[in-house]
């Protein structure tokens, strides 16, 4: 299963982390640390796999993001670099070709997004189209809400004056 | 015109997205990414933390400012620094009727919060109200809450709602509650046992994410029990072979491949469903075979796929043609200098083929010292990973040997120590000659003596007391000499 997904730029500023099994605020300061170290200092041309504390990190640079999944040893590690281009492919989409920034200041959607691809350490969605309308659904529904939202503030607005 | 476009974007920033974040967000973003050391960012996220201690227990926040206050928490946190007053604030946007701030309460709890915090009662009432909702995005939003929040105490509180789920005429509830059960049995087996069934019955289901989810679930309960599932079989063979001939939706396809994630899982679960069984593994050989000979090898997940088929191959019954086929394929790997991913997966799926074909590493040696040899150090570590499991008497004093020297490299203790018990092992198993053996022990005590484990220097210890067994009494002695002296050495240092 897949562990921790941490987004983290060549600086090791954090992006985004996402837990899926229990690790105390501590142990994660620990963690983001300990794996920036390791995996910020490796060249460009080897294996995108690192040994961790018995786990293992598949990790994959986009620009200036490296997207890390941690994973037991015995899973695939080809499927899961995969399963971070799925996710940047689907960001890519959303955003219209995504870039740092994007996420900086949108991190909350690129939770959402997450949120539907990997549900308890496993890959839930694999059809971007799927995801892709589930989101659009949500957004529909919260814009809807904002709108409702601002009627109603206008209507007591006008009823108070 | 350049400073109008630069206030544009600020402008278009601040109007984009979905939570409306104020100029107040804004700004702290900004300068936390200017921030030029850590100190600076620690500072402002400091003083960040205590602004927001003081507003946000201000009587009457209204809803979108305390939204916004979680959001400005969550980022925080994600940082590294806690923020743990604002927890109950984040529970209490759960409850909420509107489902903006409802959403990004979830969000917050799913990311502050773990299955075994004391808030988590709080919110189980509100989780069990929103699994009923009509409303499948509420629905939606709980289970993923659910996956995430519920332990073994609370899976009673919620697991007939989340049953009655599994067949929500929404398929993305389906699915999510597929996985929410899928959770429920990891952390308690007992408590879904009696709802097998409802997996099985969901293999079926027309939608094929469903299907796909609910491959996690029976990919557990058949590592536990696969005798239960042989009668899935030729379902599983039969759901492989339709997704393999691109039978599902296009929507599934990634990179030209069909649906190649669900591929990968149902490998898996051949793999485990055909270990000893020749019946079994009878049905399989002809698909697998047939999607290795379909994947694409130039793109990675053609690949993923490709090694998944050699794992099964290496985990079946055996057959010639599929061990042909499996062997071509570790080849194709090994051979690619330039790519280390696919020279590393060429080495995991041969370290799986050399229990049932010792010879294959003959075939490949030139490539494995390839490996062995290069500057990765990730390739290294799977390398004698391979090695250790081609060990045999033959070739155990090389392997030990060459073993030895590599950890002697080594930094990372965890790893160390790994290594170092992997040499004692094939020492005490292998050894050509007791001479070699102490000599090895003390190799390996003089390198990484405070990582053995004790049991190990006892065993040693009582072979010396014990004697070796040798028949000329001088030779048993003069072996028992070499060692006190070996042992002196390490035990007085």
């Amino acid at each position: 299963m897949i562990h921790f997904v941490i987004l983290i730029n060549r600086q090791g500023k954090v992006r985004l982390t996402k837990w899926y099994s229990p690790y105390s605020q501590k142990e994660r300061t620990k963690v983001i640390r300990e794996l920036s170290g390791l995996i910020l200092a490796r060249g460009p041309k080897l294996c995108s796999f690192v040994d961790w504390r018995g786990f293992r990190v598949v990790y994959r640079r986009y620009a200036s993001l490296y997207f890390c999944i941690c994973i037991d040893q015995d899973d695939n590690e080809l499927e899961i670099l995969e399963i971070t281009h799925h996710y940047v492919e689907i960001l890519d989409r959303y955003f219209g070709s995504v870039c740092e920034l994007d996420l900086i200041f949108n991190f909350h959607k690129a939770y959402y997004i997450l949120d539907e691809i990997l549900i308890a350490g496993e890959l839930q969605e694999s059809s971007k189209r799927t995801v892709a309308r589930l989101i659009s659904a949500q957004d529909s529904l919260v814009e809807a809400a904002k709108e409702q939202e601002n009627s109603i503030t206008n209507i007591i607005a006008h009823a108070t004056k | 015109m350049e400073q109008l476009r630069t206030i544009g974007r600020e402008l278009a920033m601040g109007s984009q997205g979905g939570f409306g974040q104020s100029k107040e967000f804004l700004d702290l973003v900004k300068s936390i990414g200017e921030a030029r050391s850590k100190a600076e960012e620690d500072r402002i996220v400091l003083s960040e933390i205590e602004t927001l201690k003081r507003r946000i227990i201000e009587p009457d926040i209204p809803k979108r400012k305390m939204k916004e206050f979680i959001i400005r928490l969550v980022y925080v946190e994600m940082l590294g620094h806690d923020a743990s007053f604002g927890y109950i604030h984040a529970v209490k946007m759960t409850h909420d009727d509107n489902i903006l701030i409802k959403r990004t309460g979830y969000l917050a709890v799913t990311l502050f919060l773990d299955e075994n915090h004391d808030l988590i009662i709080l919110i189980v009432n509100t989780i069990q109200k929103d699994l009923k909702s009509d409303n499948y995005l509420v629905v939606c939003a709980a289970l993923n809450a659910v996956c995430r929040l519920i332990n073994e105490e609370t899976i009673p509180a919620v697991l007939p709602q989340v049953v009655e789920l599994v067949n929500h005429p929404k398929e993305a509830v389906r699915k999510k509650a597929i996985m929410a059960l899928h959770r429920f049995y990891q952390r308690s087996p007992s408590s879904v046992s009696h709802l097998v069934s409802n997996f099985r019955k969901k293999l079926s289901d027309n939608d094929p994410s469903v299907m796909g989810a609910t491959l996690c679930p029976l990919y557990d309960l058949i590592t536990v029990d696969a005798n239960s599932y042989k009668d899935l079989v030729v379902s599983f063979v039969s759901i492989l072979k339709q997704v393999a001939e691109h039978r599902l939706p296009k929507s599934y396809d990634y990179h030209q491949m069909p649906a190649p994630y669900i591929q990968i899982k149902l490998l898996k679960i051949l793999a485990l469903l055909g270990t000893g069984d020749k019946q079994a593994s009878e049905h399989m050989y002809t698909v697998v075979n047939d999607i290795t000979r379909k994947a694409d090898t130039s793109s990675n997940i053609g690949n993923a796929v490709l090694y998944e088929c050699v794992c099964c191959a290496a985990a079946i019954y055996p057959n010639p043609k599929l061990m042909e086929t499996a062997s071509s394929t570790i080849s194709r790997f090994l051979k690619q200098s330039d790519s280390h991913n696919l020279r590393y997966m060429g080495i995991d799926a041969l370290s799986r083929l050399i229990k049932l074909n010792p010879d294959i590493a003959e075939q490949h040696q030139l490539a494995v010292i390839d490996c062995l040899e290069d500057r990765d150090d990730t390739l290294k570590r799977k390398t004698f990973e391979l090695l250790y499991r081609m060990t045999k008497s033959s070739n155990v004093e090389v392997i030990v040997d060459r073993t030895i020297d590599y950890m002697i490299s080594i930094n990372d203790s965890y790893y160390k120590t790994e290594i170092a018990s992997r040499c004692v092992e094939l020492a005490e198993q292998y050894a050509p000659s007791n001479q070699w053996f102490i000599q090895t022990m003390n190799k390996v005590f003089e390198h990484a003596g405070d990582l053995v484990n004790r049991k190990v220097v006892h065993n040693l210890m009582h072979l010396i007391a014990e004697g070796f067994g040798e028949d000329d009494d001088a030779v048993d002695s003069q072996l028992r000499l070499s060692a006190v002296s070996v042992l002196d050495h390490f035990l007085f240092t």
